[in-house]
């Protein structure tokens, strides 16, 4: 147990259910950050909807690192993208970049400048480290915006989106730095190598938001980072410049266990606050921010560098020198496979993320994107001890033991849940909450039967979300329909009513002249009297 | 091999499950045999035997894997509770009906494991109990009161033929020394409560302590099975515990208000299948309540009712029934006992 101090205490809540799966972490955790020597080709996927006009490059062109490929008009809430590498545009082409839909993206290839060697690209400095602190909000937010920064926890939510929607908003601005899926060490290193830099990236998102206290929320897994991390704080606590924040910054420990890291269980575990249904962490006044993303503000904002690489943890039993290493987004796998020595040959199946939420891919040229924070190697992904292998492809039912409603974090009933989307209950599954389930998996890992629950949530729900379609587009046609049937029935009794005057006053016109003969008498004694007034005048 | 995460898995499979389970009835198993004699093991013999033949024979009708879903352990493992919930000496056929009943009918024709509303081995003794009660409730004295017990060839004479070779029936084994023919302690207060005899009188009763006796280490040893099924983490301890201390509760309310009429919550407790019931019959999780507040009520509502009819009800001994009973209410109770997921309740801030 990390002994408490002013700055390190222990977390006084805690979270439903959750599993302590092998960790795994010290396959990468024991080498020191690297670079990955650059690819000689980068894929950088671009939104499928771009027009011609959107595209600042074209093929042949050459282009530097951190160049913007798109012209977005700045608009808040698009996501900038930028070359990663020096280079010359080989291609804009569809390519597969391991989108779950398993379709292919629109992507810029980018044949890079072998001859540059990516640890010495940094562009000039453009503010001193401390000078961020004169900036105002919005200068700060729009430098996050062009870096192209986004949450790299995992969601790639963009983050200037995140800390637009937060300003003057929160109180407390949390550090997501518990990393509890096994294999993953990337933000473990990133903190023992940089969390000065991490501490300034806080500094810096605390003070765009207003935030008022900065806590970090770590695994007791980590020691060495926390103890970086507690320099890190000491050290800024203890040389007070002019411009310092007065800020309370604690670390928060909580015991290793999955999925203590997802954003609303870490709330839960350091406030004891729930996130309402259907609401975001700000109506607790509570942002929270991965370190990852901290450290790519903290350079984008002191150091001018636009986001191109990330930092990744590359590991798996096939990988012989496993660690952490910097990689520029776009950078295939099959780099990363020759590189790193792993015997492709027998490498069938990666993971891209951790073991319990990440995406599994066969195809090597798919490439590393900003959310990709961990590929696992592993000659036979469930060989490793503790893991067995899916081989069937039917599971045993289930005998509802409940084992899997003890894992949930969100108190689900995954019982319940895989009863009725098995049964296609979409009511029964939306009042069991389903819409409520993280998909963190703990469920499928406990389950004696080896039932994938998590798959069948997934279906169940974008059923249930297609069904709303449907339900909404026919809730319309039904709309556009009787107003089609009252706009006729409308016109309709509209020219009956016109038809039925104008017959009526044809009608009264000749009964007029058939029953008042004094009409026609008085008309021509009008016209008369008219010619006669007429002569009057003359005269 | 799995398309979506997650790909990592660590749990016990099912039919490891079902073996521990297996395993820790054998204590039970063990005390029965010693003190109800040679049958109980013939009965568990031909139980597991006729449970898989009829597992095995609808799966084949149904064109569904054998081997792999009989080696799921669940069959037999209900095979094994109706040997142990049917006197000793049945004839073969009836336990046979009874069987095959529960796994073609209250099993099989829902859908196999998992899919079965009804406790499957429940379904079985209560067909027996209703259709052969006489035969169901004829058991021996246990050992230390009995005057003479069946050996293993007189045994398999009972079970197959009904008589012994030297022309001994059942009946005849039933008789104590002084001629007085024993059933078990809970069919024992019935007919004396109905005879108009108080507790107290019952209880003095020479043959009564000595036979309660068999029983209360019976479900003593059940009891040892079922905590290492709960340690285990094989069973939860809701449905269990609900289930006894509502039972003691029950028992000792009814005792409180007139302790000659009923019988002290102690002997509930540690007679008839009380033990066995509530760690190994009303755990069954496929038949059973599934929230962790639902199995609560689930336990208690079964415990209430034990002691309701044995109490009240035409038959000495009542979780066949009380289980069956709760098993209709399942759906309510789950319906109703939904824990509160994240989010769904407004806390109040509080200091970090």
């Amino acid at each position: 147990m990390i002994k408490e101090t002013k700055i390190i205490s222990h977390a006084k809540y805690h979270i439903p259910g959750g599993i302590h799966p092998k960790e795994f972490k010290s396959i990468s955790n024991q080498n020191a950050i690297e670079w990955l020597p650059q690819a000689n080709e980068l894929i950088i996927p671009v939104p499928n909807n771009l027009t011609d006009k959107q595209f600042l490059v074209s093929v042949g062109d050459s282009v530097v690192a951190g160049q913007s490929l798109l012209s977005l008009d700045d608009d808040l809430f698009s996501l900038q993208i930028h070359a990663p590498c020096a280079g010359v545009v080989l291609a804009i082409t569809h390519k597969n970049i391991g989108h779950p839909s398993g379709l292919p993206m629109l992507s810029v290839i980018i044949k890079t400048e072998l001859s540059r060697n990516v640890s010495s690209e940094k562009t000039s400095s453009l503010v001193s480290p401390d000078g961020w602190m004169n900036l105002q909000v919005e200068e700060l937010i729009q430098k996050i915006h062009d870096s192209g920064i986004v949450g790299m926890g995992g969601a790639a939510f963009p983050t200037h989106i995140k800390l637009n929607t937060s300003v003057n908003r929160v109180t407390t601005l949390i550090v997501n730095a518990m990393e509890c899926e096994p294999y993953i060490t990337c933000d473990d290193r990133l903190l023992r190598g940089h969390s000065t830099e991490v501490l300034q990236g806080a500094l810096i998102t605390a003070k765009i938001v207003g935030a008022k206290n900065i806590l970090f929320g770590i695994e007791d897994n980590k020691p060495q980072a926390i103890t970086c991390l507690e320099n890190a704080i000491t050290q800024y606590k203890n040389t007070p410049g002019e411009n310092h924040l007065t800020l309370e910054i604690r670390i928060i420990i909580a015991k290793t266990k999955y999925p203590s890291g997802g954003e609303k269980q870490l709330i839960q575990l350091l406030t004891g606050l729930e996130v309402p249904k259907n609401k975001y962490p700000a109506d607790l006044d509570i942002i929270v921010q991965n370190v990852a993303t901290l450290y790519a503000i903290n350079d984008t904002i002191c150091h001018g560098k636009t986001l191109t690489h990330r930092l990744v943890t590359i590991t798996g039993d096939l990988v012989k020198k496993p660690g952490n290493y910097w990689i520029a987004f776009g950078t295939p796998l099959s780099h990363i496979v020759s590189t790193l020595e792993i015997v492709s040959q027998q490498v069938s199946d990666i993971i891209l993320g951790g073991p319990l939420m990440g995406q599994i891919v066969s195809d090597v040229n798919i490439p590393t994107q900003k959310s990709t924070n961990c590929i696992i190697f592993n000659a036979d992904i469930f060989s490793a001890k503790n893991i067995r292998n899916e081989s069937k492809t039917v599971h045993t039912e289930c005998i509802r033991c409940g084992e899997c409603e003890t894992a949930c974090p969100v108190s689900l009933l995954p019982q319940q849940l895989y009863w009725f989307s098995k049964s296609e209950q979409w009511e029964a599954l939306e009042e069991q909450n389903l819409f409520d389930c993280i998909e963190c998996g703990a469920c499928s890992y406990v389950c004696p039967s080896e039932i994938p629950l998590v798959n069948y949530y997934r279906y169940a729900k974008s059923e249930i979300k297609y069904l709303k379609v449907k339900q909404q587009q026919s809730e319309n046609a039904k709309i556009r329909f009787e107003n089609r049937e009252k706009r006729l029935a409308r016109i309709k009794t509209e020219r009956e009513e016109k038809r039925q005057k104008t017959a009526e006053a044809r009608k009264s016109a000749t009964n007029k002249l058939d029953q008042d003969p004094d009409g026609k008498k008085s008309a021509i004694e009008a016209a008369l009297k008219r010619v006669k007034d007429k002569k009057e005048k003359q005269s | 091999m799995k398309i979506s995460s997650p790909f990592i898995h660590d749990a016990r499979p099912t039919n490891q499950v079902m073996r521990l389970v297996i395993l820790a009835l054998l204590p039970g198993i063990l005390a029965e045999i010693y003190f109800l004699g040679w049958g109980v093991l013939l009965n568990l013999l031909l139980c597991s035997a006729y449970a898989l033949s009829a597992e095995a024979l609808v799966l084949r009708l149904r064109n569904r894997p054998i081997k792999s879903t009989l080696s799921d352990n669940s069959a037999l493992l209900t095979g094994l509770l109706i040997a142990l919930a049917i006197p000793p000496f049945l004839p073969w056929w009836m336990s046979l009906i009874g069987v095959y009943f529960a796994i073609i009918f209250a099993k099989q024709l829902y859908g196999g494991l998992g899919f079965n509303p009804f406790n499957p081995a429940m379904v079985g003794y209560v067909l027996l109990l209703i259709s052969f009660p006489t035969e169901m409730t004829s058991w021996l004295p246990s050992i230390n009161l009995a005057n003479q017990q069946p050996d293993l060839l007189q045994s398999l004479q009972l079970t197959f033929l009904g008589l012994t070779s030297d022309g001994l029936s059942l009946q005849d084994f039933r008789l104590l020394a002084d001629g007085y023919t024993m059933a078990t302690p809970l069919d024992e207060t019935k007919t004396a409560f109905s005879l108009g005899l108080m507790t107290t009188e019952i209880i003095q009763e020479d043959r009564f302590l000595p036979n309660l006796t068999g029983w209360i280490w019976l479900n003593i040893y059940f009891l040892i099975g079922g905590l290492f099924l709960l340690f285990n983490r094989i069973i939860r301890w809701q449905i269990p515990m609900a289930m006894l201390i509502s039972l003691f509760a029950t028992a000792s309310f009814l005792n409180m208000i007139d302790d000659e009429l009923f019988l002290p919550g102690w002997i509930h407790l540690l007679s008839g299948a009380t033990m066995i019931g509530a760690f190994f019959i009303a755990t069954d999780p496929v038949s059973a309540a599934t929230t962790p507040k639902g199995r609560i009520i689930y336990g208690a509502a079964i415990g209430f009712f034990i002691i309701i009819i044995r109490t009240f009800g035409g038959y000495p001994d009542a979780v066949a029934f009380s289980v069956l009973l709760l098993n209709i209410a399942v759906p309510t109770i789950d319906h109703y006992t939904k824990p509160k997921v994240y989010g769904s309740q407004i806390k109040v801030k509080t200091d970090v």
